[in-house]
């Protein structure tokens, strides 16, 4: 599995990740999440070339066990409890949300 | 992709995302087979209360075919008309009312006749819509696309494990096709609400709860209301149960929610603080709609009108849930959807567009009258 360590070098597009068949949505969300830190910008260079070495891999689709690509389960994944209460002791993150706060000037 | 071609159904493995696929499928017309549902589990096939919902998406349209494999483990589902109309349906004790008034909204708009829907059961659960979850964050939804006369009254409230619990679902507006919606900002809350309610115990346990999550809510620039809705007597069903839901509201009628319910032992204040904090978390993790809205928003969006309908989401809601939505849209409609970076300069502008061209579906009954 040599292949994976070049591919992880590689800039993804969320967009054309998402249609690609053969990579189950797990895999699609950590490619694309491994990838942020280079901040991305050219996409261009996952073309054609790239669906056809893919599809050679078996085509896979997610068998039942992966709750979290499941909309069965209406309520969506949070943190415990304490790591919420830690993340949100002050409002500071969303505060722009809300009306009344000072907001930055919209450009454009 | 070439054996999906040959077969004259949709083909779907796994037992994942079930009412989703059995809707789409309907709004499509398109017939879909559903392989190897929990083939692999020591009980494997349809649960009951899958079967409940086929019975139930039986009774709302007409000329659906619905055949099930000896093991259970494969369905092919033939979909027919949406007719809607009056109808009474008795929810299995293993799913709440939610699990069957969720796939009902996508589904009440295009109807030929109007939908009036009794359900009777569970009103609550960790896992599926309550009725407030529904009331206040998904009939919004359904508003912004065009549908405007939807309620779910409350007849009686049931939690689990017993229930006891009736719903009233009634949708008047029939269009169509739902509005074509174009949301590039994410819209700002005007005010926080909530509702806290209980069945069978003391009513200080709601305030309690309401306690909790003003406490944590304190900071927060805007309005905090929270209501009490304490039921007693025969309407408050055969368990004791409370929960509460709270929501984040806009004045443009988008609208953000989070609920939890109190299990017994359960610290009255822990849930309260805990769904508050639920509610903060889904505010930031969203654009111009929450994560659980987002299935019901893009399957709109897709048989809108014949036009580009643009809706802003956060980075964090592309999330395997949003994958899978559009991978099975794209096998049903063959839709696919766009999403283009923000970068407007602001703050979040790692946000995204998704733009999506309706396929022009119309409701085939308002195409006769």
């Amino acid at each position: 599995l040599s292949a994976s360590a070049i591919k992880r070098r590689r800039k993804w597009d969320i967009g054309k990740l998402i249609y690609m068949d053969n990579i189950e949505p797990k895999e699609c969300i950590s490619r694309w999440k491994g990838e942020d830190e280079e901040d991305d910008k050219d996409e261009s260079d996952i073309e054609d070339e790239d669906s056809d070495f893919f599809t050679k891999k078996n085509g896979i689709t997610a068998q039942g066990t992966d709750y979290t690509a499941d909309l069965e389960k209406f309520v969506p994944y949070f943190e415990k409890l304490d790591t919420l209460a830690k993340k949100w002791s002050n409002f500071d993150a969303i505060n722009d949300r809300f009306i009344g706060s000072p907001l930055k000037k919209v450009t454009q | 992709m070439s054996t999906a071609k040959k077969s004259p159904y949709v083909l779907f493995q796994g037992s994942q995302n079930f009412r989703l696929r059995i809707v789409l499928a309907t709004l499509s017309g398109k017939p879909i087979k559903i392989e190897k549902i929990r083939s692999a589990d020591l009980n494997p096939g349809l649960k009951d209360y899958e079967i409940s919902f086929l019975r139930l998406m039986e009774a709302v349209t007409n000329g659906a075919q619905i055949e099930i494999s000896y093991t259970g483990t494969t369905v092919i589902y033939r979909p027919g008309i949406i007719i809607g109309g009056s109808h009474t349906h008795n929810c299995p004790p293993s799913k709440p009312v939610g699990y069957f008034v969720e796939p009902l909204l996508y589904l009440a708009p295009f109807s030929k006749k109007k939908f009036s829907i009794i359900l009777r059961g569970i009103t609550a659960s960790h896992n599926d819509a309550g009725i407030e979850a529904i009331k206040w964050g998904l009939l919004p939804i359904l508003e912004k696309f065009g549908v405007r006369e939807c309620a779910l009254h409350t007849l009686k409230r049931g939690s689990p494990p017993l229930g006891g619990g009736e719903v009233h679902l009634v949708v008047d507006t029939l269009i169509s096709q739902p509005l074509t919606i174009h949301e590039l900002e994410r819209p700002h809350i005007s005010a926080i609400k909530g509702v806290a309610y209980s069945t069978r115990v003391s009513p200080s346990l709601v305030n309690r709860m309401i306690d909790g999550a003003k406490k944590v809510l304190k900071g927060a620039s805007c309005e905090v209301n929270i209501t009490a809705d304490v039921w007693r007597g025969e309407n408050s069903g055969k368990s004791p149960g409370w929960g509460v839901t709270l929501i984040g509201e806009t004045k443009k009628g988008w609208c953000y929610f989070a609920e939890e319910i109190g299990d017994p032992g359960a610290i009255p204040e822990e849930v309260g603080e805990t769904v508050a904090y639920h509610l903060l978390e889904e505010i930031s993790q969203s654009g111009a709609i929450g994560r659980t809205q987002l299935p019901l928003a893009i399957t709109f969006m897709v048989i809108g009108k014949e036009d580009i309908g643009r809706l802003r989401i956060s980075r964090d809601e592309v999330d395997e849930r949003f994958v899978v939505l559009l991978r099975d849209i794209k096998k049903i409609f063959g839709t696919e959807a766009y999403l283009k970076e923000v970068d407007d300069g602001n703050s979040h502008d790692d946000d995204f567009i998704v733009t999506i061209k309706g396929n022009g579906f119309t409701n085939a009954n308002k195409k006769i009258a």
